[in-house]
């Protein structure tokens, strides 16, 4: 027999965490197989060079768009109608949402109103939405509001009712009022929370950016790829899902500093 | 002279239960709490401990009787009645300092006083070398201690606690049994404690309120005269007093009997 603490490590271990070294070169990993075997498929001629452009060609196009054709101005497009549109909702969404999960009477006035437009898909509002704003930024900003609205509102007052009763009885007890309890000890209780619940819903509102610009759009990335569908440039339509992709990614990793920076405290935790 | 801070006068709570069940958890309870003296509630698990000493904090509203603060009666919660949970209640996104501060803050305590006071409480809690940590960088018993600290510092007529000790290792048990002994001496300030440790009943009471279970009502009032109105210091000293054994076997046959009726 030899002694326990001999024993060998293996690559699977039941939710045991992995050196931060291993985790990196796993991700990179997975990224080389994916590009390793589409350039391989590509380059031994296995798929249709006019429908998947080759790895290579695509990152050369990407290139080319930014530098020779001004893609830089459509990712502002875009990139502005997500933050607007986002901003609009959150405006609305956390306030209502935080005093519905504070007070049962105002829940009880507007939940029953907003799940039932959260059953209902965004994108059937589109037609509707061209027939009242016409073709300018309204119908999309429109369009990208009522594709999250409904979502964070919920998700903002579920937060908000996970809020331990005791602190706000604790806060009762020191001699709060109403607003003193909802503003000093609720809203900084669940704002953590808050902040995730944009992260996941601001992704949301990639989806329905998206849907926007490629239904019914002249400007934008999704614009650009239904223009490129139609001279059938694969490789700038690929080029196209890879920058939306990064601009989510790069977002997902703004949000997540700004949790850091602004939550110092949670950061520290024990355990 | 001690005069009476606190008065519930035939204190009823029943709650509505699902399917028009009721439950009265507490039946027409009546004690008084003199200033400066600590009340303890004992009794069996369920009996309504806390539930009276969420009604006294006014965060439960008595379905029959009266409670009386002062000449006032209670009708909600308010900065006279400090309460500290058995739950930690430690605000995560304030320092310590902050935390302490909190409740004078939103009274309108200026800023001198507030952080002077703080500073004072937290000593007093033992923890002046985390003024600036936050409550997450604390043990469990150090988070207790902030919030006995921000309560105490709030300036309460009355401080309400229940089995606020319970999660404490033995040695912090014992310092935080002895400052509140301190602070019922020194501040004109009445306690209401729940808890289930005998010993600790016994040291700290003037006055022993053990309650029965189903419906809640007061079983029997104790003065442990034992003590001759004073706490005996050390604890050591208090468990060798006569009379302190036999109060002891007491309390013990109140609970075993009580216990038998489940
Ligand atoms: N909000 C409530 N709704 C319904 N029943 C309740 C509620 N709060 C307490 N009770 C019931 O009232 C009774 C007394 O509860 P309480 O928590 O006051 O007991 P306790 O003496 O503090 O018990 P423990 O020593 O276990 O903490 C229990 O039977 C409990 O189930
Ligand atoms: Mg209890």
């Amino acid at each position: 027999m030899r002694p326990s603490h001999a024993r060998k490590s293996r690559f699977l271990e039941v939710r045991r965490s992995i050196p931060r070294r291993q985790a990196i070169l796993s991700a990179i990993g997975i990224w080389i197989v994916f590009f390793g075997i589409w350039l391989i498929a590509t380059e031994g001629g296995w798929v249709n060079e006019l429908l998947v452009p080759s790895p290579l060609k695509v990152f050369q196009t990407t290139w080319n768009l930014f530098v020779d054709r001004g893609f830089i101005g459509d990712i502002g497009i875009s990139v502005g109608r997500v933050v607007i549109a986002f901003a609009m909702a959150a405006a609305l969404s956390v306030p209502l949402g935080v005093m519905m999960g504070s007070f049962p009477a105002i829940e009880a006035i507007f939940a029953p109103f907003v799940s039932a437009w959260r059953y209902l898909p965004a994108p059937s509002f589109i037609p509707i939405l061209l027939m009242w704003f016409g073709t300018g930024e309204a119908p999309k900003l429109a369009l990208l509001f009522l594709g999250v609205v409904f979502f964070l509102i919920t998700l903002v007052m579920d937060h908000t009712k996970n809020v331990r009763m005791e602190l706000i009885e604790t806060a009762l007890t020191l001699g709060a009022n109403r607003s003193v309890t909802v503003m000093h000890v609720i809203l900084p209780a669940v704002l953590p929370d808050i902040v995730t619940a944009m992260r996941q819903m601001l992704a949301v509102t990639w989806t329905y950016l998206v849907i926007a610009e490629i239904v019914a759009s002249t400007t934008g990335i999704g614009a650009m790829m239904m223009r490129a569908r139609r001279f059938l440039k694969t490789d700038e339509i690929l080029s196209g899902i890879i920058v939306i992709g990064a601009l989510g990614l790069l977002f997902d990793l703004l949000f997540k500093a700004a949790h850091r920076w602004l939550f110092p405290y949670l950061k520290e935790s024990r355990g | 002279m001690s005069s009476t801070v606190l008065q519930l006068d035939r204190i009823s709570k029943t709650f509505q239960l699902g399917g028009g069940r009721e439950l009265t958890a507490v039946d027409r309870v009546s004690f008084e709490v003199e200033e400066n003296a600590i009340c303890v509630l004992l009794g069996p698990s369920g009996c309504g401990k806390s539930t009276v000493l969420r009604m006294i904090a006014g965060l439960e509203t008595p379905t029959g009787g009266e409670i009386t603060l002062g000449r006032h009666p209670v009708t909600g919660p308010g900065r006279d009645r400090g309460m500290v949970f058995q739950a930690y209640t430690s605000f995560d996104w304030l320092t310590v300092r902050r935390n302490v501060e909190f409740g004078m803050k939103i009274n309108g305590v200026p800023a001198g006083e507030r952080r002077e006071r703080a500073e004072h409480f937290i000593r007093l809690v033992g923890l002046s070398k985390f003024l600036d940590a936050y409550p997450s960088q604390l043990s469990g018993g150090m988070r207790q201690r902030v919030a006995i600290a921000r309560t105490l510092a709030n300036g309460p007529e009355l401080l309400l606690m229940d089995e606020p000790f319970g999660a404490l290792d033995a040695e912090t048990r014992w310092q935080m049994q002895e400052l509140m002994a301190d602070v019922a001496e020194q501040a004109k300030t009445g306690m209401v404690i729940v808890t289930h440790d005998i010993e600790e009943a016994i040291f700290l009471a003037d006055k022993i309120v053990f309650l029965s279970a189903h419906p809640g009502r007061v079983k029997e009032e104790i003065v442990p005269a034992f003590k001759a109105g004073g706490r005996i210091r050390p604890k050591e000293e208090l468990v060798q007093t006569p009379g302190y054994a036999e109060l002891e076997r007491k309390i013990m046959r109140l609970m075993r009997e009580e216990g038998q009726h489940e």
